[in-house]
């Protein structure tokens, strides 16, 4: 029997796909989010939120994930941006040779942020880098301010999290500070931004982080 | 459930490193796995065992080293009484906020593989 050292990454693929798109990325200057939570945490109605504050400021596109049908395309695509929907098939995350087939395939144009919004699902999106320039974690207050730590890779590797639907506040038990401790503890030097696409509370913030993010990747790219 | 994902992975690495020293049979391949690669260890073993299961690496064995996040505190230095999947909000000592430290592995380190044509020498 031969032993041999390997020393290499599992998704090694994937990280290579990646390292593709992050330069294509940077030569296009576009600012690039991951988007992960769990089903029905609100990423699409987020987006929705996103793409009526930011209209006509930012040229906003997006690469929807899910198992099956165009319905998150279709939304984001009723609002006048460009969309492209990823049928993954019963597959449970995205891989960068996805998101880089998607791009080769359909041209989105010229953008200045692309959302890519991960298939619902708090754990194995985590472990897939797609070129982007961070992670992003929704969690909306229905689902229980005890997540973070019960999901701790997915908060620790996003540096900015979203709470959102914080208009049910009154309706749940749903301690914020907890849920802010909590992310702290894994993300020290994490964001954390409290949202709701209802009322229009924290759109504004998350608006002006997208906008600082995008000056900030622009100045470091001049 | 992206384990079955990670498994061919890491059969795909161990084939191309054994086929690039002229081929053979894989015997063990040892992976690392952090605790925040958001993997299940032993998941993983059983979507090991069903990829291997139909073709010439039939039997070959995953060992998985587990690597554990810490939780540091800058001032009073690692924190180690932290039990396995119990995160602490702040640092017991001193209430100071921690950094955590590691457990993003997700590696192949090493494997063992029987060269062909090995087991008719010997």
């Amino acid at each position: 029997m031969t032993q041999v050292d390997v020393r290499q990454r599992i998704l090694s693929d994937n990280a290579a796909a990646a390292t593709t798109l992050r330069e294509r990325f940077a030569a296009s200057r576009t600012l690039v989010l991951n988007l992960v939570s769990s089903p029905g945490s609100g990423k699409t109605t987020l987006l929705e939120a996103t793409v009526r504050a930011l209209a006509g400021r930012l040229r906003l596109g997006a690469i929807e994930g899910d198992i099956a049908t165009e319905r998150d395309a279709d939304r984001l695509r009723a609002l006048g941006i460009p969309a492209h929907q990823i049928l993954t098939g019963g597959s449970c995350h995205l891989d960068a040779r996805q998101v880089r087939g998607a791009l080769e395939a359909h041209d989105l144009g010229p953008l200045d942020v692309l959302f890519i919004e991960n298939v619902g699902n708090l754990v194995c999106p985590t472990s897939y880098d797609l070129g982007e320039d961070f992670k992003v974690a929704l969690l909306s207050v229905t689902e229980g301010e005890d997540k973070p730590f019960k999901y701790p890779s997915i908060f620790a590797k996003a540096e900015v999290t979203v709470v959102t639907k914080a208009d049910l506040l009154p309706y749940v038990s749903f301690r914020l500070d907890d849920v802010r401790a909590q992310v702290a503890a894994l993300r020290p030097a994490g964001t954390l931004l409290v949202t709701s696409a209802t009322t229009g509370r924290g759109i504004g913030e998350w608006c002006a982080l997208l906008e600082q993010r995008l000056a900030a990747k622009r100045a470091a790219g001049a | 459930m992206h384990e079955l994902n990670l498994a061919t992975e890491i059969h795909r690495t161990c084939r191309a490193t054994i086929d690039a020293r002229g081929g053979g049979r894989l015997d063990v391949a040892r992976v690392a796995i952090g605790e925040l690669a958001a993997v299940e260890p032993e998941l993983l073993v059983y979507a090991w065992e069903a990829v291997v299961a139909a073709g010439a690496d039939a039997g070959a064995r995953l060992e998985v080293e587990w690597h554990p996040a810490r939780q540091t505190c800058p001032k009073c230095g690692e924190v180690k009484d932290r039990e396995a999947g119990i995160w602490l909000r702040l640092c017991p000592e001193c209430g100071r906020p921690l950094r955590v430290e590691g457990g993003d592995e997700l590696d192949v380190i090493e494997l063992s593989y029987t060269a062909d044509g090995e087991e008719q020498a010997t």
